[in-house]
């Protein structure tokens, strides 16, 4: 009956819960689902990560290759950052090339990776204005359940963690690069960050962490990313139902909460991965 | 209305300007400029949409965003949804089930404030083409620069070094927030400081549709 | 033999197997939720992930209903840090294509397509990590996410490969094995009535060897499918242990 009910009224059938303060699968307003971390678990990678939030997954690999550096900056290295929900994830996602929903994801981490200060970025560097690294980070989520953009930034945080990176010497007589097979170094992350993201139900009710069917039925959803220390990274509100001031305000201290949660989540995964 | 002069100590919005049923063919369009910057946008509908993108509730509401040289790619994506959804927020979708409403917005001068500048000239063509609305939209731009000097409706060279640069589209009747996008990173305190010069630039918008439609109508 | 010497004088392989050991299996059932079925498989260092959606409507323009059997939809695509040089195209490069194809005529092979006219089944494959025998690894993963949707099958689909070394043949070659140029031979069996649905073999190899080689294949697939098999049973126990209790 409950189900018959949840596929012809979906609205309805979420309005009886939330008159309860609840949400279907059991969840407060506020609470976010557990989540899961998983690194280094793909040895092809330089650095790698899985991650699960609720029943979302998503898997980032990071490869780097050598590159020329522009011109205007020799000594800097890049990151390069790509979202990809295959069809594989879920039947919303028709084979082909990249949906409007991963495209959007992918700017908004690149937009995230420049306005951060993640790492710096001369560290990438190999030769200057010959050779950098450059880091393709490819995050591919593998059940989507809604809040890919959440996801997405942990499992990219934890795989840069991961990241290790063999030495690489350039040899003076013939200029060709020599990697080291015994030595090799992490990056120097500066400034962490996560992300949380948050949907407005019927133009007045807040869920934090929502699944693809809040997301489906949300007229808006916010996304505040907050840095280690506190500070606003990105306010990503594409649209939807207006929120107050106070609202936001509400949601930039849950961001930080949570923000604050995620980096201890990760450093104790790469903690017990070291031990 | 003064202009935005190079010095960094302006609170004021650069020129605004605005030019209605610039075409002759879409039910609504719009040229909105502010300073250098300036956005075409046209409007189709309601209208007939594809049976396969049909809503049995509402308007089918879409974006196309054009730039100026090359065609369209990731970033001009997010662009779309962006807009899309803004536009989508203060229109009444409800009144046209089984409908489109098609948003045609091609940039024609990049010099800041871009996104803004675009979510504006959308509004401007809506109300132009008479479709229902809630309310209106208007977006403005403020950036933070190194020493925390705030200014509003910077130019594409001011951005350059800024620390934080903020966007938001508010609406007309509640002021409350609809689309946010944040390039850089700042403080809680100092995003409500930019927050508060973004509202007063929005203000100065929502005042200029009034004008411009009051110009417009009043034409013989 | 180049290089590496794959087998040893004291007739092991580069890894430590003998030449007719598989590598170690780890499978998993029901991995996802959004899925109508779904599994998880490593062999070795190969990780392959399956996702079935389906039957359902024809959806798309490019196939059409057919009206006495199902459309079976394959995809096979590869993670971009799944092999050592970096891939810059997951899927649609012809080696994928091919694969993908390959996979379509297994499965159209296995399938009991007549259940389901005017219906699309997609299967996905998604190899996460790549260490040798990644067709093996997607067709056993792809069966068991099938077992797990609940599409009725003539058999399993099991898949092994093997290779031919100083006249040895070696069973579920690994990638440094298959890279040193020597003939391998891909089959994908039914492991009940000992059909073969799908034969593939790279390089050359000595008539007189085939059947020896052949062999060692089949060996491989049903060994496979006695591993595969007991975590199909052990699944579905728990899943009657779980509907018990609830």
């Amino acid at each position: 009956m409950a189900a018959e009910f949840k596929t012809a009224q979906p609205v309805e059938y979420y309005k009886q819960f939330l008159k309860e303060e609840v949400r279907p699968d059991g969840r407060e307003l506020g609470e976010i689902r557990s989540t899961i971390l998983n690194v280094g678990s793909i040895s092809t990678a330089h650095g790698s990560a899985l991650v699960k939030l609720g029943n979302t997954t998503v898997v980032c690999g990071i490869k780097g290759e050598f590159a020329s550096p522009t011109v205007e900056e020799p000594k800097k290295g890049y990151l390069v950052p790509n979202v990809d929900l295959p069809p594989l994830c879920s039947a919303q996602f028709k084979p082909g090339p990249p949906s409007i929903q991963a495209q959007v994801t992918s700017q908004l981490v690149a937009d995230t990776l420049l306005s951060s200060n993640l790492l710096n970025y001369e560290d990438l560097c190999i030769k200057e204005g010959n050779m950098v690294w450059v880091l393709y980070c490819d995050m591919m989520c593998l059940d989507y359940d809604g809040n890919i953009i959440d996801a997405c930034l942990i499992a990219l945080l934890a795989a840069l963690r991961n990241v290790r990176l063999p030495v690489v010497t350039i040899d003076e007589d013939t200029g060709l690069a020599e990697l080291s097979s015994t030595e090799d170094r992490s990056l120097n992350i500066v400034n962490q960050f996560a992300a949380t993201t948050f949907s407005v139900f019927d133009d007045s009710i807040l869920l934090v962490d929502p699944t693809v069917e809040e997301e489906d039925l949300a007229t808006g959803l916010m996304t505040v990313i907050v840095t280690q220390d506190g500070r606003l990274c990105n306010i990503h509100k594409p649209g939807g139902t207006p929120l107050s001031t106070d609202q936001i305000q509400d949601c930039i201290g849950r961001a930080q909460t949570r923000a604050k949660e995620i980096c201890s989540l990760i450093d104790d995964t790469l903690d017990s991965i070291e031990r | 209305m003064t202009s935005n002069p190079e010095n960094n100590s302006s609170v004021e919005i650069r020129p605004i300007g605005s030019l209605q049923s610039c075409i002759s063919k879409p039910d609504g369009s719009a040229v909105f400029t502010q300073g250098d910057t300036s956005v075409m946008a046209a409007v189709y509908g309601p209208g007939d949409v594809k049976p396969n993108k049909a809503l049995m509730d509402k308007a089918t509401v879409t974006v196309t965003y054009k730039p100026k040289i090359g065609i369209s790619g990731v970033r001009e994506k997010a662009l779309e949804r962006m807009i899309r959804n803004t536009c989508e927020t203060v229109l009444l979708t409800t009144l046209f089930p089984r409908s489109s409403v098609d948003i045609i917005v091609q940039e024609i001068q990049d010099a800041g404030a871009l996104l803004a500048c675009s979510i504006n000239a959308a509004c401007l063509a809506m109300i132009n083409a008479g479709i229902p609305m809630k309310c209106t939209v208007a977006a403005s731009c403020c950036m933070m620069g190194k020493d925390e000097e705030l200014i509003m409706d910077p130019t594409k060279e001011q951005t350059k070094d800024a620390e934080c640069v903020l966007t938001s589209a508010i609406d007309s009747s509640a002021h409350s927030l609809i689309a946010s996008s944040m390039q850089g990173s700042c403080s809680v305190e100092q995003y409500h400081k930019l927050m508060s010069v973004c509202q007063k630039a929005c203000d100065k918008v929502f005042e200029f549709y009034r004008e411009a439609m009051e110009r417009t109508l009043s034409k013989p | 033999m180049a290089g590496l010497e794959l087998l040893s004088d004291e007739g092991f392989r580069l890894d430590g197997r003998r030449p007719s050991e598989l590598r170690k299996i780890r499978l998993r059932l029901g991995v996802f939720d959004q899925a109508d079925g779904s599994a998880y498989i490593e062999q070795g260092n190969t990780k392959a992930l399956a996702t079935v959606y389906g039957p359902h409507e024809v959806l798309g323009g490019k196939g059409k209903p057919l009206h006495d059997k199902v459309i079976i939809n394959c995809q096979y695509s590869m993670a971009t840090f799944s092999t050592n040089e970096r891939k810059n195209r997951p899927q649609g490069d012809r080696k994928s294509t091919e694969m993908s194809l390959h996979l379509q005529r297994t499965f159209e092979a296995t399938i009991q397509t007549h259940l389901y006219p005017r219906s699309q089944i997609d299967i996905f494959v998604q190899i996460l990590q790549a260490d040798g025998g990644n067709y093996c690894a997607c067709v056993n993963a792809a069966t068991l996410a099938i077992i797990n949707a609940g599409i009725p099958m003539k058999d399993y689909v099991c898949a092994c490969s093997s290779g031919y070394v100083n006249n040895t043949p070696l069973t579920d070659v690994s990638y440094l094995e298959e890279s040193q140029g020597g003939p391998v031979v891909t089959v994908a069996m039914l492991p009940k009535s000992e059909q073969i649905a799908l034969f593939k073999m790279d390089n050359r190899l000595h008539v007189d060897h085939l059947e020896q080689v052949l062999e060692v294949a089949s060996k491989g697939c049903k060994d496979m499918y006695a591993v595969m098999n007991a975590a199909v049973k052990e699944h579905v126990s728990r899943m009657a242990k779980s509907m018990e209790c609830s």
